[in-house]
């Protein structure tokens, strides 16, 4: 009988709905508790929030063009290919007041230069987290292929991570995609697995804060949450030979026939309040200057989460690969994970 | 007798046609595509996909995932048929210990795992007890390697192999039992000979139910191995996600599930077919 | 001598339900924990505090009791007349489609199964829902069935079936009155197994949900994604000291 009714209720609800909806998909664990809340109550509208746990899983989703859902955030080498598969919906400036709120750098991003088609929200860097203890403190990448930490350094899991943090070991483009270049970042990656205790993304936290590990490749934000709870026994470095920067950005998809809303939502998050709060409840890094301003000195001054200007000037963007790039960067993980 | 039959099997042939035929027929028409520019599939029909699994890299990818099912399969055979045995002589308990081997089963499959981590950890709870009584000095590595995923996998999957060992040994005759004892059979005699061979429908059932899941685990050896290993469960899963290769993807688990047939296949016997 | 042995069993038994229930007991201990992190730090509920506030969490945990009960029950239904079937004679293409069904991994079905659901609803204007997901764990969970009570039917004699067809039974009447009581208790491990399938299924539910159909597990990866956060052992600890409570009333029940 339930499912029936749930038959006709979406049915039902694709037809005609008694409150304007909005239906939202974002990463999982990137707003505050009170965030959907709020501007449900103040505009009315009836937010549906889903979450997922990797660009893929909501491409897969969306891909068919008819997911069901208004608003994504796609990670900046996404959007390329999703304006290629014609899945997002040009945005219209003129409803999003708020935009001034970016800050300079990301009102003109690489990736979208006239913020045509998404607003960046949230951004994040890689680096190198590891026991205050350590004598020498690791300064480069280099530092994680050192033996005497054998069996006490992770990496993470993910393959433009590993890959970048040998090609910049090797003082190439984190983007590469010379083959010549991507077999020698290959070879040290395999060169260092027998040192490697896993490959670990979150779960890091945890055993650096134990202390099971000595050294990890870490997400600043992985490394802000485990300093904050080993207090003094942690520390993070922005590699010497340059580290990965990466940023989410939210996009109005093409299918959604609730533009106005979307864009109200989008609004509704660049607005400074809203996203110090976001700030203070996840702790990441925004896009937002205007939202840098109200946040607490120990946050914005933090810097794991807000390096200065010349740390950051070593970091280098994700870019998206052309298939036969991504084609050879596949192989070679898959190699590197069966060596 | 024919329509009964019939009406038995029609709802089932109906949700499988939707919910495996199809699909499954969707599976071998991206095996010979290819890869769209952003994942996602594309014309051209090719061979590729199949040919690229002749590399021996991925040989021995299958070796070892075929290596480590088995291993979990025969230890859950071992571990769970004392306790099925227990369950089914138990008497007007037996609902209430078989649900004590589900619940556990019942919270989410992901923060057992991370529970077990806490316990094999360096610093965890297992080593922490050890070196406190002395019985080792440095903590052992229980933590990402092959021994901590077959660990994981006969816990994640013993329920699947207590379940169907009860279902056949519940019904079985304890009075077989007691004339194999009047004839002189020791107890371990008696076991062998005579519990076993009559309760092999079950055995064979919760092998499969575990051997094959097992084949295709990824989850178990990417949190229990450190993600250090790559199983031909990792191998799809990697393909459908990170890789972005869908048609290799469908082709590598095609491949698995051949495997897969096969052996069940190989195992069957006359007249004593698990479906 | 043989006293000892006697006791091996239950002996036995007591160290399999601890393995089996030891990672439960860790779960509960830090649910408990002021701490976020698996560093001891006094005793809390703050975290069934804040659960009790997500009402995110509790719609996903109401969807997926709703998703398991009703795909077990019909998996169950269903599972068990195909069995019946395939016992009294065998039908290849069933038992095929069921072995591959078996084979196939998860993260293929869920692909495949969501490949095809956005197909077939350029046809016929549907979304993704409760529906899909109800229909993709029914199609999963009934292999286990099968699998389950056939291995019973395996020791049924068919001459009780004749018997009372002998006695002027319909064959319907016949199975209902004979055989299924003889099946019971595979049927009630089968109905335990395609719950538990279901309850605790990500990848498929995650691959083919719809916009109003979040799932427990899906929310336990999305917390977990981050870190592990105690709100996901709190939530363990209640589903488990929940059901525990309903099995062992259950129990009272039906000793009475």
């Amino acid at each position: 009988m339930r499912r029936r009714a749930f038959l006709i209720g979406a049915a039902g609800a694709a037809a005609c709905s008694r409150r304007p909806r909005l239906n939202v998909y974002n990463w999982s664990d990137y707003v505050a508790p009170d965030t959907i809340a709020n501007f449900e109550s103040e505009t009315g509208i009836e937010v549906r929030y889903g979450t997922y746990e990797s660009n893929q899983e909501m491409l897969a989703k969306v891909m068919g063009g008819n997911s069901g859902w208004d608003i994504v955030f796609p990670s900046t080498e996404f959007i390329q290919p999703m304006l290629e598969m014609g899945l997002l919906a040009p945005l219209r400036s003129e409803r999003l007041p708020n935009l001034n709120a970016l800050e300079a750098p990301f009102r003109r991003p690489p990736w979208d230069p006239e913020l045509r088609w998404s607003v960046t929200y949230m951004w994040g860097v890689t680096g190198i987290a590891y026991q205050s203890g350590l004598n020498p403190h690791p300064e480069a990448w280099r530092d994680l292929w050192d033996r005497r930490l054998a069996g006490k350094i992770t990496m993470l899991d993910d393959p433009p991570e590993v890959l970048g943090a040998c090609l910049k070991m090797l003082g190439y483009s984190l983007n590469s995609s010379h083959p010549a270049e991507l077999e020698k970042a290959q070879r040290e990656a395999i060169a260092q697995k027998h040192l490697v205790r896993a490959y670990l993304n979150a779960e890091a936290r945890d055993q650096l804060v134990a202390g099971d590990v000595a050294a990890a490749q870490a997400w600043a934000v992985t490394a802000a949450q485990a300093m904050q709870a080993a207090s003094g026994k942690l520390a993070f470095t922005f590699p010497r030979d340059g580290f990965a920067r990466f940023a989410d950005t939210m996009a109005i998809l093409r299918e959604s026939r609730r533009q106005e809303a979307a864009h109200r939502f989008i609004d509704y998050l660049l607005r400074p309040a809203v996203s110090a709060r976001i700030v203070m409840a996840v702790q990441t890094a925004t896009a937002n200057g205007a939202a840098q301003a109200l946040l607490p000195p120990e946050l914005r001054g933090n810097p794991v989460l807000y390096p200065s200007e010349e740390t950051l000037a070593r970091g280098e963007w994700f870019e998206a690969q052309s298939a036969e790039s991504q084609r050879l960067r596949d192989r070679l993980w898959t190699e590197i994970k069966s060596a | 007798m024919k329509r009964l039959r019939r009406l038995f099997l029609a709802p089932t042939a109906a949700l499988l046609a939707v919910t495996m035929a199809a699909p499954l027929a969707i599976v071998c028409l991206y095996s010979l595509m290819t890869r769209g520019a952003y994942g996602g599939v594309e014309k051209p029909f090719t061979f590729e996909n199949y040919t690229r699994f002749w590399d021996p890299i991925y040989a021995a990818i299958l070796w070892r995932s075929c290596w480590i099912a088995a291993v979990a399969t025969a230890l859950c055979v071992v571990l769970a048929f004392p306790l099925a045995l227990f369950i089914a002589r138990s008497g007007s308990k037996k609902n209430l210990y078989l649900s004590l081997v589900i619940l556990p089963f019942w919270t989410s499959f992901l923060i057992r795992t991370y529970a077990w981590m806490f316990l094999l950890r360096d610093t965890g709870l297992i080593n922490t007890l050890l070196q406190a009584l002395g019985v080792i000095h440095e903590p052992l590595p229980l933590l990402y390697n092959n021994g901590a995923v077959i660990l994981g996998l006969v816990y994640g999957f013993l329920p699947f192999m207590v379940l169907p060992l009860y279902a056949t040994l519940e019904r079985m005759d304890p009075s077989l039992a007691e004339a194999s004892a009047d004839l002189g059979a020791r107890p371990l005699q008696t076991l062998w000979r005579v519990t076993l061979p009559l309760c092999a429908p079950g055995v064979r059932a919760g092998s499969l139910l575990v051997f094959v899941p097992c084949l295709g685990t990824y989850l178990t050896s990417d949190l229990l191995g450190g993600s250090k290993t790559i199983l031909i469960g990792n191998l799809v899963q990697n393909q459908f996600t990170t890789a972005r290769d869908w048609p290799f993807g469908a082709a590598a688990s095609l491949a698995l599930m051949a495997v897969a047939m096969g052996l069940l296949l190989a195992a069957r016997r006359q007249g004593e077919e698990m479906l | 001598m043989s006293h000892v042995r006697r006791r091996l069993l239950p002996l036995y038994a007591v160290g399999a339900y601890a393995f089996l229930h030891v990672p439960l007991l860790i779960l509960a201990v830090f649910s408990v924990n002021a701490s976020k992190f698996t560093v001891w730090q006094g005793f809390s509920l703050r975290w069934y505090a804040a659960l009790a506030q997500d009402r995110d969490l509790i719609e996903a945990a109401a969807n997926s009791l709703i998703i398991a009960v009703v795909a077990t029950v019909l998996a169950t239904v269903f599972g068990t007349l195909a069995a019946y079937a395939l016992w009294k004679r065998v039908s290849g293409w069933i038992s095929g489609a069921l072995y591959l069904s078996l084979a196939t991994p998860e993260i293929v079905t869920g692909v495949s199964l969501l490949a095809f659901f956005q197909w077939a609803f350029r046809f016929l204007n549907l979304r993704l829902g409760m529906h899909t997901v109800i229909l993709a764990h029914v199609g999963f969970s009934l292999a286990y069935v099968v699998v389950v009570v056939l291995a019973r039917l395996r020791t049924f004699d068919p001459a009780l079936e004749h018997a009372a067809m002998d006695l002027g039974a319909t064959e319907f009447t016949a199975f209902r009155t004979v055989t299924i009581p003889y099946l019971a208790p595979a049927i009630a491990a089968a109905a335990m197994l395609a719950f538990t399938v279901s309850i605790d299924d990500y990848v498929i539910t995650s691959l083919v949900a719809g916009v109003d159909s979040q799932t427990l597990p899906m929310a336990i990866y999305a917390l977990a994604r981050r870190g592990v956060s105690p709100m996901l052992n709190a939530v363990s600890t209640i589903i488990v000291i929940g059901l525990g409570a309903l099995v062992l009333a259950s129990e009272r029940l039906r000793a009475r």
